[in-house]
């Protein structure tokens, strides 16, 4: 009952009514040829191995197995109903035209026993899978007319526990008719997938339907086949035939059928113990459940993997559930309609799984995920400029020293030269000694532009070194603490130095003299730079020094803090991401 | 007197050239890099080398290191480092290769051609040639640098002046002239410091003016 029901999730190319059209046309074709596969097989197989003995029964081996072959063209045709076009086909010539040789040729080739066993099965499996559909849609097509029908009954129409004896009853039925109809329409399309698969196994060209399984040796096979046989390239490759839906594995199909034919037998039991209570009705729910598991499985492997898959096999398992509880609640007479607590149960279950899988696509968590990626953006883009900007700076700090600096040295130089030239005459060496001394004053001007850029030695010997200078040019005693082989990126390498510049020249000039210590060191992916004094304390965290060296580490995204209790000293601690 | 001179820039590099030549210092090799250096002093054994501090290829302190190893190797080599900045970090490393005929000198100062000749002459001589920004970065380390024992302190403002003219490597005569008084005041001068300073007293310029350099870098770092 449930096969299908609970796993209709579909992508359809075509409509529903046109896709159970053509699967009843199917299964009404297949009732025929069935029958006949039936007859072809068994008269065959009988007649065969009763004059097998004799050249007789020979000839009607050969005879049976190309009719076999025969029979099984009209059935890939048949199956082209559904697919929109019939199962290739590729049959080995048959050069030698001697019926001995042909029937040696005949044995020989795999594909005429899975002929021969397709028209054995169809004669199985295919009826009993095509009667079904086809009475299934006769249930609805009786239950949709018995308006016009139920009173040629003597007693009324008998269904299940209820007799129908009314006009209105039957005009119930024709509503339960119509609700049936979709239904139906997936439990017959179950059906056809169910024979199609079984099908498709027996009657494809080898090497195609083991590439359809993924099989590599198979696909090997097709490949060595076309290399061998170039004349036999028609074979059409496996793209050609439309996939299956839902998805038709073999186990799964052998599941159906098994299923199929525990729930025949005991129906048969059923009926050989006197039609008492229909009590197989709960072992075919049972098998339904087992096999609509099977299917959601089988689904869910088929879809790609991620939380999606997840939500999707979780959804199908609570549909499965919740339909089976309603099917054993009609079974167990209706009554009232308990299966809805457990159904809402589930559904909230799957609803908040779903709000988990999708939260990022949550209106909210949008913007949220919109304003994360802008400040990465930003975070990148400002970083870029700040390393984009040191780099500048330091180019402008090299080309004045190499441009500016040097001609103004040259200046000087000859104007110098000039003034030891006109050493008779004071005037003129007096404003050619003024004119060095400008110059002299622009080169100076220049360099200590420079220093402001970054200090020689900064560039030249790192952070360490630099630090240690600062140390002992300071005006009071440093003990510095700096690990030589740190060298952060230039930005922040120069940002580093004159926080610790800076604020040695505060300990200078405010803590009355006392020592002051200097510790530079990474820490995970920060630069950690402290400045400790035994000073007086109580600075200012906002004075003005204080608040330069704050812009400059902030603008590379650092902190800096400032512990000044009165009375203990004065700790200033920068931390400046130096990524990893 | 025989010199070399290492210096990337040609237009520094000529000019300079044209400028000692004029004050007969004969320039008899040029080089422009590190190497350059170590080449053309073991080629020409030139009485002193006048070095750039930031050569190729590294545009850093090439110049200082090729400078201070010249010196190892070449023990009577005067070395003469001429720098757009004063680093005390370098012009130590500098003093601590030996201050006899070292000078470290800004750039600039060529300009001032007969202080500049001299202190050429002076280095090429075994002499000592500082900047005086390089002085007053050693008087200030003296002072901050925390073994500071206050002696500075005991000198009047002429004789600190007279000091850091010492300490620029200047003989008493230049540094009677550097700040116009007679010899003997200078003299004088020099005396009183050597006494308050508790240094070793001396005839020789270029001995005093060592002592003076080792009581200045003893007080620094």
């Amino acid at each position: 009952m449930l096969l299908f029901v609970s796993t209709a999730a579909p992508p359809i190319a075509q409509s529903a009514v046109t896709r159970w059209s053509r699967d009843l046309l199917f299964h009404a074709a297949g009732v025929l040829t069935s029958n006949i596969g039936l007859v072809l097989w068994v008269t065959g197989v009988a007649v065969s191995l009763s004059v097998a003995i004799t050249y007789v029964g020979l000839i009607i081996a050969l005879g049976t197995l190309l009719a076999c072959r025969w029979f099984a063209r009209i059935e890939r045709r048949r199956a082209g109903i559904v697919l929109g076009a019939p199962i290739p086909e590729r049959y080995p010539p048959l050069q030698d035209t001697r019926w001995s040789t042909r029937l040696h040729m005949l044995i020989g080739q795999p594909t005429t026993w899975r002929d021969f066993a397709w028209t054995g099965l169809a004669g199985v499996i295919g009826m009993t899978l095509s009667s079904l559909a086809l009475a299934l849609w006769g249930l609805v097509l009786g239950l949709v007319t018995l308006p016009a029908w139920y009173w040629s009954l003597p007693d009324g129409a008998e269904l299940g526990i209820f007799t129908i004896d009314t006009l209105a009853l039957a005009f119930a039925a024709t509503g339960a008719g119509l609700v049936l109809v979709p239904v139906v329409g997936w439990m017959v399309r179950g059906l056809t997938v169910v024979e199609l698969s079984w099908m498709r196994w027996l009657l494809s060209p080898r090497a195609v339907a083991a590439a359809e399984a993924g099989d590599a040796a198979g696909a090997a096979v097709l490949a060595a086949a076309a290399k061998s046989a170039p004349a036999d390239r028609r074979a059409p490759d496996a793209a050609t035939t439309p996939p299956l839906d839902p998805p038709m594995t073999l186990p799964l199909s052998l599941h159906v059928a098994f299923s199929l034919l525990v729930g025949l037998v005991l129906g048969i039991l059923w009926a050989a113990t006197g039609f008492g209570y229909f009590w197989p009705i709960w072992v075919w729910q049972g098998l339904a459940l087992s096999v609509a598991l099977d299917v959601v499985i089988l689904r869910a492997q088929a879809r790609r993997p991620g939380p999606e898959r997840w939500l999707w096999l979780h959804g199908e398992l609570s549909l499965t559930i919740a339909t089976y509880l309603i099917g054993i609640w009609a079974l167990s007479g209706f009554g009232v309609f308990w299966p809805v607590f457990p159904a809402l149960g589930l559904a909230v279950v799957w609803a908040v799984h779903a709000i988990i899988v999708y939260r990022d696509r949550l209106p909210l968590r949008a913007r949220e995920q919109a304003l994360a990626e802008r400040v990465d953006v930003l975070t990148r883009t400002r970083q870029g400029a700040l390393d984009v900007q040191a780099a500048e700076l330091r180019r402008i700090e090299r080309d004045l020293h190499d441009g500016a600096q040097a001609r103004l040295v040259s200046l000087t130089m000859q104007l110098g030269r000039a003034e030891e030239r006109v050493a008779g005459q004071p005037e003129v060496a007096e404003l050619l000694r003024r004119a060095r001394e400008d110059a002299g004053l622009a080169i100076a001007e220049l360099r200590d532009l420079g220093r402001g850029i970054a200090p020689p030695i900064l560039a030249d010997r790192g952070l360490a070194a630099a630090i240690e200078a600062l140390g002992r040019r300071a005006a009071i005693p440093v003990t510095v603490d700096a690990d030589p082989d740190q060298r952060p990126l230039p930005v922040v390498e120069t940002a580093a130095y004159f926080v610790v510049a800076e604020a040695l020249t505060n300990v200078a000039k405010h803590a009355g003299g006392a020592a002051a210590r200097v510790r530079v060191q990474r820490d995970g992916d920060d630069l950690v730079i402290e400045i400790a004094d035994d000073g007086p304390g109580g600075a200012d965290p906002d004075g003005g020094g204080l608040t330069g060296l704050r812009h400059r580490v902030e603008a590379l995204d650092g902190t800096l803090t400032v512990t000044s209790p009165p009375g203990a000293g004065t700790t200033i601690k920068a931390e400046l991401p130096c990524g990893p | 007197m025989r010199a070399v001179i290492v210096e990337d820039s040609v237009l520094l590099r000529e000019g300079i050239v044209a400028l000692l030549r004029e004050n007969g210092i004969d320039v008899v090799a040029q080089a422009e890099d590190g190497p350059g250096l170590e080449r053309i002093v073991s080629g020409h054994k030139p009485d002193v080398a006048i070095c750039d501090v930031r050569l190729p290829p590294t545009f850093s302190d090439e110049g200082l290191r090729a400078a201070i190893e010249a010196r190892k190797r070449h023990p009577d080599l005067g070395v003469l480092i001429l720098s757009q900045y004063v680093e005390p970090v370098y012009t130590a490393e500098l003093l601590a290769s030996g201050e006899a005929g070292v000078g470290y000198l800004l750039k600039e100062r060529v300009g001032e051609v007969r202080a500049f000749i001299d202190a050429v002459e002076r280095v090429a001589d075994g002499g000592t040639a500082l900047d005086r920004e390089v002085v007053a970065e050693l008087m200030r380390a003296r002072t901050a640098g925390g073994a500071d024992d206050g002696a500075l302190g005991l000198l009047t403002p002429r004789e600190r002046e007279v000091l850091e003219l010492m300490a620029e490597g200047r003989s008493n005569t230049a540094v009677a002239r550097a700040l116009v008084v007679s010899g003997g005041a200078v003299e004088k001068h020099v005396r009183n410091i050597f006494a308050k300073l508790d240094l070793p007293a001396s005839d020789d310029d270029h001995r005093r003016v060592l002592a003076v350099l080792t009581f200045l870098r003893a007080g620094a770092g």
